[in-house]
């Protein structure tokens, strides 16, 4: 008498992260069933205030990576509305792909939070992030790791100046560097092939090409630190990245 | 996608302080910033998300996910009609896309002709027990049960019980509530319409 569907009701009803099966029609009708009557559960009623805090400081957070290290940049020029419905015809898309990946990292962090049924008090949620702090050399120089026409509007790639190394992207214009090691246990990151989100080949952490963590291992118990960014600049055609010198044992 | 994200930088470096109840909006009205279409949307958002999936974690990561990707678009001043179709448009997607990944089923979908954030307004309308959609579709659901049915779902959804407690409260073996549970089930939902609660009893 174990039915599949009896295990996802049960978890609901221990205020557990239901897992997934292949579900058939009727116990697909059973689920959406028990999901209704959910609505009575206390949870239904709001979100926990810690919670509602720490989706606001992720939001920030993302926010300030968008803008870049110190990027006074004034608001757009085109008028509020038009904004509004361009974006709004991008949601569907936008949502999708780009929401996909964070949702990893959530589960990873809210499984740990949310296994047991109490309230947990506003000590017990994850960690935040550690702030993305900048990576700069005590002895450095400036040094060439691409050409500034190779690296279009939107575009990622990839450098290596052997004792730093990382990804290059170009958002409204301006160029920003994160370094591209893992800021788990320091693997160097790979770029996923549509290019819009770092993955970790270690232990699957991913993190956006600006360096905020989106999805971390378990073992990790806790969002990853965002991925340090590097100082770099564009001069004369070149995109310069600020690193310690060429050491002889390694040419770049 | 990046590109288009143009940021207003000292918005968010300002913690704003609540007001305990949002102030009732008008037609026409206009959220000042992001934090006030925050403030205001991210408990509908929730409610609305906990209807759909019934449980904390993932109710919790769908939110984060909607305001995640509507945050950029959303920045603007915009109209409360506006920013709420906005949110809604993009839960519906969230949600299927979590559904697909998960179960490969759309179990619940939001329907963006009959959703309306209003009425996942707050618990108050919850403990009134009929004002909400949901709430609405539960008193349903539990009315059309024979009687035994309908009290191991009350004991197990409504009051929290567990298994044991519920078995106890109707006189019962364990394994029999756990029957009289799926059957349960299966009857409020549509399925095996001549309800059979024999093995309970």
């Amino acid at each position: 008498m174990r039915h599949p569907v009896d295990s996802y009701v049960n978890r609901l009803l221990r205020r557990r992260r239901p897992k997934p099966f292949a579900p058939t029609q009727d116990e697909l009708a059973v689920m959406r069933t028990a999901i209704d009557l959910m609505a009575a559960a206390p949870e239904a009623h709001g979100p926990r205030p810690p919670f509602v805090e720490q989706l606001r400081a992720r939001i920030s957070e993302q926010e300030r990576d968008e803008k870049g290290p110190e990027a006074a940049r004034p608001a757009w020029r085109a008028p509020a509305r038009r904004r509004f419905l361009a974006a709004g015809a991008l949601t569907a898309a936008g949502a999708a792909a780009g929401v996909g990946a964070d949702r990893m990292a959530v589960i990873a962090s809210g499984e740990d939070q949310n296994g047991r049924p109490g309230q947990p008090g506003p000590g017990s949620g994850p960690q935040q992030p550690q702030p993305q702090a900048e990576l700069t050399p005590s002895v450095g120089v400036w040094r060439d790791v691409a050409a500034s026409a190779d690296l279009a509007e939107g575009d990622v790639h990839p450098f290596d100046l052997g004792s730093v190394s990382g990804f290059l992207r170009r958002a409204s214009g301006r160029v920003q560097a994160v370094s591209g090691i893992c800021t788990h246990q320091g693997c160097r990151l790979d770029l996923a092939a549509a290019r819009d989100e770092l993955s970790c080949p270690c232990h699957g952490a991913t993190f956006t090409v600006a360096g905020v963590n989106l999805t971390h291992p378990r073992q990790s118990n806790g969002p990853l630190p965002a991925l340090p960014r590097l100082p770099v600049r564009e001069q004369t055609g070149r995109i310069q990245v600020y690193a310690p010198p060429p050491s002889p044992s390694h040419q770049d | 996608m990046i590109g288009s994200r143009v940021v207003k930088a000292l918005r968010f470096g300002v913690r704003a302080v609540w007001p305990d109840e949002a102030p009732t909006t008008l037609p026409g009205a206009v959220y000042p910033d992001w934090d006030a279409i925050y403030a205001d949307n991210v408990g509908r958002i929730y409610r609305l998300m906990f209807a759909k999936v019934g449980n904390r974690p993932d109710a919790e990561d769908l939110t984060s996910q909607v305001f995640l990707a509507a945050y950029g678009p959303l920045r603007a001043t915009a109209g409360v009609g506006q920013v709420r179709a906005y949110l809604t448009a993009t839960a519906r997607t969230v949600l299927a896309e979590h559904w697909r990944r998960t179960l490969g089923h759309q179990v619940t979908e939001i329907d963006l002709e009959t959703t309306d954030l209003e009425d996942y307004t707050g618990p108050a309308a919850a403990d009134e027990t009929a004002n909400g959609p949901t709430q609405q579709r539960t008193t349903r659901i539990l009315r059309a049960l024979p009687e035994r049915q309908r009290q191991i779902l009350v004991l197990r959804f409504l009051r929290g019980y567990s298994i044991r407690q519920a078995a106890t409260e109707l006189g019962v073996s364990i394994a029999n509530a756990k029957v009289l549970q799926h059957r349960a089930l299966r009857a409020a939902a549509g399925l095996d319409k001549d309800g059979t609660e024999g093995e309970a009893s």
